[in-house]
Formats: C-alpha cells, sequence, structure tokens
C-alpha cells in the first residue's frame, strides 16, 4: 500500500472469472470499515465494484480469464476512489438509457451502469486505446469517520 | 440449486450467487424444465445466495416472463439485505413479489 500523505492505496488484479468477484467483496468489506462507512454505504460500494467487475470480465474481457482486470482502492480522507481497468475496447455511453423506465423495466440487460449511478456519488468511464477505466467515488457522509482515526495499517498483500 | 416440488408449487433454492455464468443458465434452464412439466408456480428461495448481479438480475427477469407468459408466476423469498437494495434502485421490487417466508409466498399463490 502506498500513496500521498493521507492518501491509502490498495491495489489487485484478479483474472477475468466471475467467481473472483468474490475476492473483491471481501476487499471493499475491509476497505470500507477502513473508511468508517455505515452498513448501507459499504453495501452500496461492493455492489458497485462488483458490476464493475462484471462488466470489465464479461464486455471488455469476452471472459477470457487470461486476461486481468485491476482494481485500486484510493482511500482519502474525504471519499474512497475505486478504480477498475480492463484492456477492453469500451461502449457507447449514449447507448445506455434509464433501467426503472416502464419500457425498460423488464428488459434483461442495461442495469449495470444504472446501478453503479444509483449507489455511488460519481461514476466516470475514460476510454483509451489500452482500454476502459471505470471510476466510482463513495463520499464520507456526516458522523463516517475514519475508525483508525489517521492512516489505516491495512495489509496490501492479497 | 434444489428444487422441490410440494403440491403445485416448485421450491428453487439458490445458493452461491447468480452473477451471468452457469448459475444463471441452471436457472433458466431449470424454469424452462418446470414449464415443460406443466408446473408454473414457482417459488424462489433467496436465502443462502450471497450475490446477485445486473446478469443474475436478467435471468431472474426471464424465468418471471417466462412463467407469466405461462399463466403461472415466480416468488422470491428469503431476499438479503443486500440484494433488496439492488432490487429497490432498479424498482425491480415492484415487479418481483417478496416475502420473508415460504409459507408465506404459497398463501400468495390462492387456490
Amino acid at each position: 500500500m502506498s500513496g500521498s500523505p493521507g492518501v491509502e492505496i490498495v491495489r489487485l488484479e484478479i483474472p477475468s472469472r466471475l467467481e473472483l468477484l468474490s475476492i473483491i467483496d471481501k476487499v471493499v468489506d475491509g476497505v470500507a470499515d477502513q473508511m468508517g462507512f455505515e452498513d448501507d454505504d459499504k453495501d452500496a460500494v461492493a455492489i458497485s465494484v462488483i458490476e464493475a467487475g462484471t462488466n470489465a470480465i464479461q464486455h471488455g474481457h469476452g471472459h477470457e480469464s487470461e486476461r486481468l482486470v485491476e482494481i485500486v482502492f484510493r482511500l482519502e480522507p474525504e471519499e474512497l476512489v475505486v478504480e477498475i481497468t480492463d484492456s477492453g475496447g469500451g461502449f457507447d455511453l449514449e447507448v445506455l438509457e434509464d433501467a426503472t423506465a416502464p419500457e425498460n423495466l423488464l428488459k434483461e440487460r442495461g442495469r449495470g451502469i444504472f446501478i453503479m449511478r444509483s449507489m455511488m456519488d460519481d461514476v466516470s468511464f475514460e476510454f483509451t486505446d489500452k482500454g476502459t477505466r471505470c471510476r466510482l467515488v463513495k463520499r464520507r457522509r456526516a458522523g463516517e469517520a475514519d475508525v483508525s482515526g489517521g492512516p489505516a495499517p491495512l495489509d496490501d498483500t492479497l | 440449486m434444489t428444487r422441490r416440488d410440494d403440491g403445485d408449487v416448485s421450491i428453487l433454492t439458490l445458493s452461491g450467487r447468480l452473477m451471468g455464468g452457469p448459475d444463471t443458465e441452471q436457472f433458466l434452464k431449470q424454469i424452462r424444465d418446470l414449464i415443460d412439466s406443466k408446473r408454473s408456480r414457482v417459488i424462489v428461495d433467496m436465502g443462502d445466495v450471497a450475490w446477485v448481479n445486473s446478469s443474475g438480475l436478467g435471468a431472474l427477469i426471464a424465468g418471471w416472463t417466462l412463467l407469466k407468459e405461462k399463466g403461472g408466476s415466480l416468488k422470491l423469498i428469503r431476499v438479503s439485505r443486500r440484494i433488496e437494495q439492488i432490487l429497490a434502485v432498479t424498482k425491480l421490487n415492484t415487479v418481483f413479489e417478496i416475502h420473508p417466508d415460504e409459507a408465506s409466498a404459497r398463501a400468495g399463490f390462492g387456490g
């Protein structure tokens, strides 16, 4: 783990297998605890990171397990930033629709990014010729405090 | 996944995750098998499901739609807080009938 003063970084890479997303779930749990997030916020981060990971594995890497998805957690004083990066070709954000509109409610696909945007404070994407990076931000709410009272001694040997 | 038939109601007990892999294919195959056997009242027990993602939601919707087209229905029971949160944010809690337990879901089928 490393980072600027007051910022700590946890980084991991997983092969593109959906089964391995449970590892991310456990890491999110630990990181969210360090941020002092309440259960609802912890769930929101976990659900969103799993969705972003699913997108990377399914759409970015086409389930080619040897391709690695990188997940970087930045524990900042006021917010948690999670970046999920794959080496795929990205997608067209313009075609994304409101998944809760009556005409879309029974569609089987197209909810992943909607879920992330509903649960996180900020969601953005960066498309480059090297791949796609999804950036998720969850801010601390009033009353949620760094439970460690300072830089947290997280184990970065995941 | 396990299946138990009790009268005209079938109970599918899922476990682990429903995330767009073989788990979801198996779930939909089971729904199609039930329809082929003329069984269209289905309770899906989610109590042991740790994770559902948007692909898993898609499978639940596909199953709900298949059964509804045959005049049947699919009800969810024992849904975790986390999965309830996903259903709420996607408004799918307005589509799926959600019950705390099997008895309550069975009562919902009526005669």
